[in-house]
């Protein structure tokens, strides 16, 4: 029920429209490319889709990661702007359940944007590398790891989001985080292992390392680190205010 | 019976005293006027009420049930309006109610009947950022009466009204009681408000009650201490006056 609230709050918002949009942008880098240098990815060898991957998914996880921090600040920004958050606090439902319906519906978006994304890439390996078997199953399986590499900066968003009532800070936070990550060592491991940096990390190499198992565990553990920080900050903004 | 009962209450903000010692008692099924100047702590103790800030001393009940124990059962019987109004500008009036609705768990009746009351359903249709002051006004209000809650929490509810729609609310709200059973606390800086609304009033100063009874009460009380009794404002000008005047001493 409460997800369904915070769904019809980001109506007009251009929420849903924004996440479609970068979607379609983020799918158009794998087009481009192959349109125009197919001859040099063609020699490359290898799985199709991983070729795909490695040429064209740090612009694709940077595009994501905007559209989270955009998403989280839109979210927060209809909540502050004619002050909707103070209404549901005198209201009986807990401010924990509407904060994680908002990380279910971002959720929910960012897995509908990979999905499109994917279905892109997988366009573009049956059309360009045209004797493609592409296994559906292994499809699936990097959308669903970039998915849950996504899922701390999703959370550790909305949780900055929610902290600033003027949406130009959170936006401005959120900005400097995504450049900051994008420029440190990917292949120190701990710098790989943050949020905002993760989803640049792919299946393929992760996998090499012998990390997947690694990258998941951590992927969860932020991921209840941030909810249980925002726990944590709305009790101590019940009581201190 | 008191439905809402308050025991010392106090809430300091740092070494400032914005509620003090109050001692308020809210019979059942009153329109109850809590009036005093900007300032002088009337949101800051409705706010206790609704569990949006915590008393630094004291204690009160609400239907004999207290924060942060039974802090959904209350809210659940309270409709409130707190300061300016709150909603999603990006939303119709109609749909900002129905989330509301829904959070209450209210059948889809209710969001009509919250419109008709106040007078919003011909705008039902329009966003609220576009609505006017006074029906933003009236939105809040409607977002309080939503269901028709047992308890009426409303601060300052007819700020930024017209004539009209301050005479429209008031004439709402003293009607509430009779509508339905219904308790309400309204706030308000203007006694002349205060006094076609409320069956009881609460004087409010710098967080201090000075005066809290019938309007009859208030008249022969303020009679006997020497305080101009023709017009009511004056009398409570007054009498805010001599307690600043104590106050600096
Ligand atoms: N969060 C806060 N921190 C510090 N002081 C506050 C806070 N909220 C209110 N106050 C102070 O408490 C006093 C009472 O405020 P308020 O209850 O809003 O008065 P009223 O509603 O009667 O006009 C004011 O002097 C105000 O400045
Ligand atoms: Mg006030």
């Amino acid at each position: 029920m409460v997800p369904k609230i915070e769904y019809k709050k980001l109506k007009r918002t251009g929420y849903v429209p924004a996440f479609l949009l970068a979607a379609l942008l983020a799918g158009a880098f794998p087009v481009v490319n192959m349109a125009v240098r197919k001859e040099s990815f063609l020699s490359l060898g290898g799985e199709p889709l991983s070729v795909l991957l490695n040429a064209n998914w740090q612009m694709m996880a940077m595009l994501n990661i905007l559209l989270i921090v955009c998403g989280a600040c839109m979210m927060y920004h209809t909540e502050y702007t004619d002050n909707g958050m103070q209404k549901m606090e005198l209201l009986p439902v807990r401010q924990t359940s509407l904060f994680l319906g908002k990380f279910l519906i971002a959720s929910i978006m960012t897995a509908v944007m990979l999905s499109i994304e994917f279905s892109v890439l997988a366009g573009c390996a049956v059309y360009w590398f045209s004797d493609s078997r592409l296994n559906p199953m292994i499809l699936i399986c990097h959308l669903s790891f970039s998915f849950i590499m996504l899922l701390p900066t999703i959370i550790l968003m909305l949780l900055i989001a929610q902290a600033f009532r003027n949406m130009w800070i959170s936006l401005g936070i959120g900005v400097i985080l995504v450049f900051t990550f994008s420029i440190l060592p990917q292949e120190q491991l701990f710098f790989a292992l943050c949020p905002f940096s993760a989803p640049y990390q792919l299946l393929d190499n992760v996998h090499a390392d012998g990390h997947v198992g690694l990258f998941l565990e951590i992927a969860a553990l932020e991921t209840l680190l941030f909810a249980l920080t925002e726990f944590i900050c709305l009790k101590i903004r019940r009581n201190f205010s | 019976m008191n439905i809402i009962e308050t025991n010392h209450l106090t809430k300091a903000y740092g070494s400032f005293t914005a509620v003090s010692d109050l001692n308020l008692h809210i019979r059942k099924g009153a329109v109850y006027g809590f009036l005093g100047p900007n300032g002088a702590g009337k949101s800051t103790t409705m706010k206790m009420f609704l569990g949006l800030t915590k008393p630094t001393d004291g204690a009160f009940h609400i239907d004999k049930k207290r924060f942060p124990q039974n802090r959904t059962a209350i809210l659940k019987k309270i409709g409130s309006f707190i300061e300016s109004p709150a909603f999603y500008g990006n939303l119709t009036g109609q749909e900002n109610l129905d989330i509301i609705r829904k959070i209450l768990g209210l059948p889809k009746e209710s969001t009509a009947d919250a419109l008709e009351l106040t007078g919003l359903a011909p705008v039902k249709d329009r966003l609220a950022r576009k609505y006017s002051l006074g029906m933003k006004q009236r939105l809040g209000l409607a977002g309080a009466l939503i269901g028709r809650p047992p308890i009426l929490i409303l601060d300052e509810p007819t700020n930024g009204l017209d004539p009209v729609g301050i005479h429209e609310i008031r004439s709402l709200i003293r009607s509430l009681p009779e509508k339905y059973d219904c308790t309400v606390l309204v706030s308000s800086h203007l006694l002349s408000e205060i006094e076609l609304m409320a069956d009881d009033i609460g004087i409010l100063n710098h967080g201090h009650l000075l005066f809290e009874g019938s309007l009859h009460d208030l008249k022969s009380q303020a009679h006997d201490a020497g305080f101009p009794v023709d017009n009511l404002e004056e009398t409570f000008l007054a009498m805010v006056e001599e307690d600043n005047r104590r106050r600096s001493k």
